[in-house]
């Protein structure tokens, strides 16, 4: 059931993508987005109760269950931030990483149909786990209100101001400023699931490896926003700092 | 009864005509009550704007009326040939539809003349000049007139230069009160677009001219402050429109004196309109990172595609006024 429940939200957030992109293309405000990623965070939920359940923990266990707890938290964070800084594109450009990380997880093999149920967890080790996958969800966000960022950089810089998405993509300053708070909310909450990974068991090299790792991550994001505060930096580089930062991070869960 | 529509516009009557048959806003519901008495009909809106005196009436007889108003308004016309234009019936509320819609207007789909018109039946209505047969016109034009802008492109886009840099200006600050704007030059080109962007609520204006007296007057119509021409480096730290429209026979800006104070702006979004001809901005400028430079065939450029896309718009706006047409007039 949670497998279906996960094929829905898929199908939800492949939806919302096309269809935005479709009525993009025809110069129209993609009005329907935001219904469809509420659609997608209702199943998400139910995928997360029953996979919950079957761990007795918060499913995050493997890069699977990660990559969907991911999902969710974006897709959260994009009906917290886009319909309040009216970005209704956001959404057009969140559904197709959506659907990315969760058709990861629906990849063969992946996911599996009947995971341990947890025994040994810690309020250390839990907190760790949300509050990073969460901060990775703001995180991935201020990354997609980078992507929109470039891409109105490069339209305006070369003039080129016909297409539906120019219309339709929030003001330059806007886009900053918005990427900015995303980046400060991801930092705080990765920075509450950093101190919850120093603070939580480690029994092996590997488990320290990775808070190293993650520290890493950390210390990239804090240069960048103080670099942005103290000195300042040119919307461009801020914006393509928190894409790629954003893939690098990704390393973090996905090889360490 | 029949619908009639007799008028002077941009098309048929040049200037000096149509003023003579211009209404102030003010007395718009007195010319209706005067019309009424001139066509001896029951129903009658004037509608009047800088570029159309419209009369529209129902009546018994379109031939009589048209022949009343037409000898009322002789005085007026003397001199010119023949500057009205007659229409009657389903032709008369096409042409309405068309009015409202824009489609009929000089500046192609501009939205103006759709509060025009309404207020001109307002003013009609509350003097008792209208009756059944305009007051069901009018109501159902304008509605016409919402679907023609609300399913077409038809308002899209700007058309002027002043226009397109406020477009471009909102499209890079979003909200303009909180962005800064510096005039180079004080000519009226640059007073121009400064003025779109102050009606469009600019924070404040800074103006620098080689005469400091012209740059004072300028400031001073724009609520703005001047500053010496050879200063305006210094107060670029806070600016973040700059419009450039100097007589200079070569480019006053250059990328060295823009990088000068990048760090100084903590590299913020500046966006530079050079309108000048030969142009004051030197074409590395636009190489700088958070620097949006658009010089005047930009500007015209985007202009003149916005007007392009309009016209593209006139067949599907026809088409809709047709199909609602056959449910106006029966």
């Amino acid at each position: 059931m949670d497998r279906w429940f996960l094929i829905f939200a898929t199908v939800l957030a492949v939806v919302a993508g096309a269809r935005g992109l479709l009525v993009l293309r025809h110069g129209q405000k993609s009005h329907w987005t935001v219904w469809w990623m509420i659609g997608v965070m209702l199943c998400q939920i139910g995928y997360l109760g029953i996979r919950g359940e079957m761990r007795g923990a918060c499913p995050l266990r493997s890069i699977a269950e990660i990559s969907v707890f991911l999902a969710w938290s974006l897709t959260l964070f994009y009906l917290l931030v886009g319909p309040v800084y009216r970005i209704s594109l956001l959404g057009v450009f969140t559904a197709p990483l959506v659907a990315l990380f969760q058709g990861f997880a629906l990849l063969p093999g992946k996911l599996d149909p009947t995971p341990e149920k947890v025994m040994n967890t810690t309020a250390w080790g839990e907190t760790h786990s949300a509050m990073s996958v969460l901060a990775y969800g703001a995180l991935a966000l201020a990354a997609v209100a980078g992507v929109m960022f470039l891409v109105l950089d490069r339209q305006l810089k070369e003039h080129h101001l016909k297409s539906g998405l120019f219309r339709f993509l929030p003001p330059v300053r806007e886009l900053l400023v918005s990427l900015e708070r995303l980046l400060w909310l991801g930092m705080v909450l990765l920075t509450i699931g950093l101190i919850a990974g120093i603070m939580m068991p480690h029994e092996t090299a590997g488990a320290w490896k990775h808070v190293f790792v993650a520290s890493g991550v950390w210390a990239a994001y804090v240069a960048l926003m103080v670099v942005k505060r103290v000195r300042g930096i040119t919307g461009r580089r801020f914006a393509l700092g928190a894409v790629v930062l954003f893939v690098l991070s990704l390393g973090v869960f996905a090889f360490v | 009864m029949e619908l009639v529509c007799l008028g002077v516009n941009h098309k048929t009557a040049p200037v000096e005509v149509r003023e003579r048959f211009a209404v102030g806003m003010n007395r718009l519901g007195e010319a209706s009550q005067n019309l009424l008495e001139m066509a001896g009909a029951p129903e009658g809106v004037v509608v009047s704007t800088c570029n159309r005196t419209e009369f529209y009436l129902a009546a018994e007889s379109a031939s009589e009326t048209f022949s009343k108003l037409e000898k009322g308004l002789a005085e007026k016309v003397h001199g010119h040939e023949e500057p009205f234009y007659r229409l009657e019936k389903k032709d008369a509320a096409r042409h309405l539809c068309k009015v409202v819609s824009g489609l009929d207007s000089m500046l192609l789909g501009e939205t103006e003349i759709f509060g025009q018109v309404k207020q001109a039946y307002h003013a009609a209505h509350a003097a008792g000049a209208t009756g059944p047969v305009l007051n069901k016109l009018f109501q159902k034009v304008f509605s016409v007139g919402k679907k023609v802008r609300t399913q077409t492109r038809i308002q899209e886009g700007s058309t002027s230069i002043g226009n397109v840099a406020v477009e471009l200006a909102e499209k890079i600050f979003g909200h303009l009160k909180d962005s800064e704007v510096m005039v180079l030059g004080a000519g009226e080109m640059s007073r121009l677009t400064a003025q779109a962007l102050v009606s469009r609520g600019a924070k404040s204006i800074i103006v620098a001219n080689r005469t400091h007296d012209r740059a004072i007057e300028l400031a001073e119509e724009m609520k703005g402050r001047a500053v010496r021409f050879d200063d305006w480096l210094g107060v670029l730290k806070n600016v973040d429109v700059v419009i450039s429209s100097t007589g200079a026979p070569h480019t006053i800006i250059h990328k060295e004196e823009i990088e000068s104070v990048r760090r100084a702006r903590k590299y913020r979004p500046l966006f530079l309109i050079d309108i000048a001809v030969p142009r004051d901005i030197d074409h590395a400028v636009g190489e700088i990172e958070e620097v949006y430079l658009y010089d005047i065939d930009a500007l015209e450029q985007l202009a003149e595609e916005a007007k392009a896309r309009r016209v593209n718009q006139i067949l599907e706006c026809e088409k809709i006024i047709e199909l609602e047409l056959l449910k106006i007039v029966k």
